[in-house]
């Protein structure tokens, strides 16, 4: 037969083309072993196997075998290693070797690497630029082929190292060699894409689940969470953000408003939220579309990347804050209410501790247990410090009577209360007597949760009123001696006005008429000086002592003896008396004061008028008892304003002829003796009204 | 007036100028007037006379008063009608007087007061 090199190679190709059809019809890697070798075998080649490298291990095992008795390929496989070199060498080199016969084997062995390699780059590697795909590199084989770098570096999956061992026959050319080689070499390659897509596979599913677990966990946050692109447009959101931001089918005309408002706001707030960066929080106000309610939230954004590492968009998160804010706000408002307050307390009890500091008397605050807890400085001198520092016996004493006291008080049914209270006074060394006034505080339940107690003392106010009276005493005593020297020189003097005035009563009708006006003058005069010496004398009859009485009893005495006259003057009487404490007054001299007071409002009234007496107890302002007022006003004719200075002056009168002058005089000698004090207003044509203030002093 | 009802009346003052006044005064008004100047020649005068009024100044010689001229005259006529003319008077004096339903006129006495006054007492009496 003819050698026909061309018939020969035609028939070669036909029958590789046909072998990597049947193959291409293998759908998973591990088919692609026992397919080749069948189709090795379909050479003419006696026998063929495959085995594999774990790349992490090392270990060879047979992945495939073909009429290779199943003793000599565990033979074969093991003796492979040992010998080391051939199966290495070929890996390394990435290229076949025929092995000689051995002791392992009996014929020559054809030995052909198979590995995870690729015309093509990986998908991965193709993206990024600086890394290098292993098929490629495998491919390529620019360096020796190791084991362990068998994972590509750009998409993680894993090569795989192997080897196709085929028995030659004894005459076997170089051309089938090659075709045996090409072969095997185009199954490596589908083999390698098998393993790629099988691994893209899983790796896609891997993803899909891990897709599905992120889209759940952004699904179930409770925090609206929006996902956008580089033009702020939304790439996808979850539920809670979808009620935010989501058109829905069923909105209200006002709903669908919140929902456009609430993009608008998002849109102004991203472009923000991109330009100051991750991780920083930023107010955004958006509206529930469902209550129409503003609703605060605090949003982040942070960019998304894409596998390049360019940025792909921005993803938003937000926290609803608006409770939070709500109740922040209202934490500030009352801390601030809180602090207000506390300020008003600070400076009432600033307030009030200057209010006890000054009142000058001692003050004691008390528990209901009558124990002290606050005094001020001059309760301290009398029952000492705090319970805990040593006090003297005195003080000791003082504060057992003071808790005797008030713990009797405690028990009372009294809200106030004034018990007398003898101390000892420890700097003074000597015992004063104390009017101690009580009161109490009572808690929200009606119990009495405190006392204060103010000391008033007594020997001091007592020493006071005691000069008191002694001055007025003196005052008194020297009017009633001026009195008696009046009276001693009216008395001189009445008993020869008296024989004048008689005289010229009886010389009446024995007058000429040419001597008329002088008689009148005469008479006239003579009457003056008797009025003048009525006065007088009067002065005299009323120095008496002072004792305990009731103005308003002298008044009524007083108004009861000018009844008459003032009924017969048109004069109507207008009383209005009030209860009045006792007055120490010498009782005469207030019954001339009034008569006085009195009769000049009667003459003021010559057409009659009204009467006015009115009477008051004025509490006092400088700790004594206040004041006894008493007001005499008329609707008479006034006091001429030029007069009203010099009224209380003697002899000066606004009746002319009929006054003596002496009546206010009087009046004012009287007041100012009873240390009290008289005052006057008047209005001519209107009126007068006298204004008698004569001090309160507690036997 | 007639003689027959001529009242009697007795005046006691120890000032001469002012005693003869009063005597004229009161004899103007148609009454008969006994007029002293001392308690004692008063009294001395109640002895022998009864009379219808009793007006007596209260401070006499020495230390004596009207009171026991108006005594002396009650001693004889217990419900003759007296009046104490004083300058003096005090609250003592007055309640004194009131106790023993003694009128009282303060000096200088008010002329027409003091006229008054007396007819009243003279009325009342008869």
């Amino acid at each position: 037969m003819m050698f026909q090199p061309q018939r020969a190679l035609r028939r070669r190709e036909r029958r590789q083309r046909s072998a990597l059809l049947r193959l291409l019809q293998v759908a998973r890697p591990e088919e692609v072993f026992p397919l080749l070798l069948q189709e090795i075998l379909g050479l003419g080649f006696p026998r063929a196997m495959a085995l594999e490298a774990d790349i992490d291990t090392g270990n060879i095992v047979p992945a495939a075998t073909l009429r290779w008795p199943k003793l000599e390929v565990e033979k074969l496989s093991s003796a492979l290693p040992r010998t080391g070199q051939p199966l290495t060498t070929v890996l390394h080199r990435a290229h076949p070797a025929v092995l000689p016969r051995s002791e392992f084997w009996a014929r020559p062995i054809y030995l052909h690497p198979v590995l995870y390699t690729s015309p093509r780059a990986c998908r991965e590697a193709g993206h990024r630029r600086k890394a290098s795909c292993l098929a490629v590199r495998n491919f390529r084989h620019e360096r020796p082929i190791r084991l362990e770098e068998q994972v590509c570096s750009a998409c993680h999956a894993r090569g795989h190292a192997g080897w196709v061992v085929v028995e030659l026959n004894r005459n076997n050319s170089e051309a089938d060699l090659h075709e045996l080689g090409e072969l095997i070499e185009l199954s490596g390659h589908l083999r390698s894409r098998l393993l790629k897509a099988e691994q893209d596979d899983h790796r896609m599913r891997e993803m899909e689940v891990a897709i599905a677990r992120m889209g759940t966990v952004m699904q179930s946050m409770a925090d609206p969470v929006v996902l956008t692109d580089l033009h702020h447009r939304l790439i996808m959101q979850n539920a809670a953000a979808e009620r935010l931001f989501k058109p829905q089918g069923k909105m209200s005309e006002g709903m669908g408003r919140a929902v456009e408002l609430n993009n608008l706001l998002f849109s102004a707030a991203l472009s923000s939220l991109v330009i100051s960066g991750g991780g920083a929080y930023h107010d955004l106000t958006l509206v529930d579309v469902t209550e129409g309610e503003e609703m605060l939230f605090e949003a982040v954004s942070a960019p998304t990347y894409g596998p390049d590492a360019a940025q792909t968009g921005t993803v938003t998160v937000m926290h609803d804050v608006t409770d939070l804010r709500r109740a922040d706000e209202e934490l500030r408002a009352n801390y601030e209410k809180l602090r207000q307050t506390e300020e008003i307390v600070h400076l009432e009890r600033d307030r009030l501790n200057l209010i006890i500091e000054n009142v000058g008397d001692p003050i004691i605050v008390c528990d209901r247990q009558a124990r002290i807890v606050v005094q001020e400085r001059l309760a301290e001198e009398l029952f000492g410090p705090g319970p805990e520092s040593p006090r003297s016996p005195a003080q000791a004493g003082n504060q057992a009577q003071l808790h005797d006291c008030i713990a009797r008080f405690v028990a009372s049914s009294a809200e106030r209360e004034t018990a007398p209270l003898c101390l000892f006074h420890p700097a003074l060394k000597l015992e004063i007597e104390y009017d101690a006034r009580m009161g109490k505080i009572f808690d929200e339940n009606g119990q009495v949760s405190y006392t204060v107690t103010v000391l008033r003392d007594l020997t001091a106010l007592r020493r006071v009123e005691q000069l008191k009276m002694e001055r007025r005493m003196l005052e008194v005593e020297k009017f009633a001696a001026t009195g008696r020297l009046a009276a001693t020189i009216a008395h001189e003097v009445n008993n020869p006005m008296e024989a004048i005035k008689n005289a010229i009563y009886l010389l009446a009708g024995a007058i000429p008429e040419n001597a008329r006006p002088v008689y009148n003058i005469l008479q006239s005069e003579t009457e003056r000086v008797a009025r003048i010496v009525r006065q007088m004398l009067g002065l005299y009859r009323n120095a008496e002592h002072a004792k305990p009485a009731n103005l308003n009893t002298i008044i009524e005495d007083t108004l009861l003896l000018l009844n008459r006259q003032l009924q017969r003057a048109r004069v109507q009487i207008v009383s209005d008396l009030r209860p009045l404490p006792q007055a120490v007054v010498a009782a005469d001299q207030m019954r001339q004061v009034l008569s006085n007071l009195v009769i000049n409002a009667r003459d003021a009234m010559p057409q009659g008028g009204r009467l006015l007496i009115r009477t008051r107890h004025v509490p006092g302002h400088d700790g004594l008892y206040g004041w006894i007022r008493i007001l005499v006003a008329d609707t008479g004719t006034g006091i001429p304003q030029e007069m009203i200075r010099a009224i209380f002056e003697p002899f000066v009168t606004t009746k002319g002829e009929r006054g003596t002058g002496l009546g206010l005089w009087i009046v004012k000698g009287i007041v100012n003796h009873h240390t009290g004090r008289l005052s006057v207003r008047s209005r001519e044509g209107v009126g007068s009204v006298f204004r008698i203030d004569l001090p309160v002093v507690k036997p | 007036m007639s003689v027959e009802h001529q009242y009697r009346i007795l005046v006691v003052d120890d000032e001469s100028s002012v005693l003869i006044t009063y005597r004229l005064i009161l004899e103007r008004q148609g009454y008969q007037v006994a007029a002293c100047r001392t308690s004692r020649e008063a009294i001395e005068t109640l002895r022998g006379e009864e009379f219808d009024l009793v007006l007596c100044d209260y401070s006499l010689e020495e230390q004596h008063t009207g009171f026991e001229v108006i005594a002396a005259a009650r001693q004889r006529q217990a419900n003759v009608p007296a009046v104490l003319l004083t300058g003096y008077a005090t609250r003592e004096t007055a309640e004194e007087a009131a106790i023993h339903s003694i009128n009282v006129l303060f000096k200088p006495i008010e002329i027409e007061e003091f006229l008054t006054m007396t007819a009243d007492l003279l009325g009342k009496e008869k």
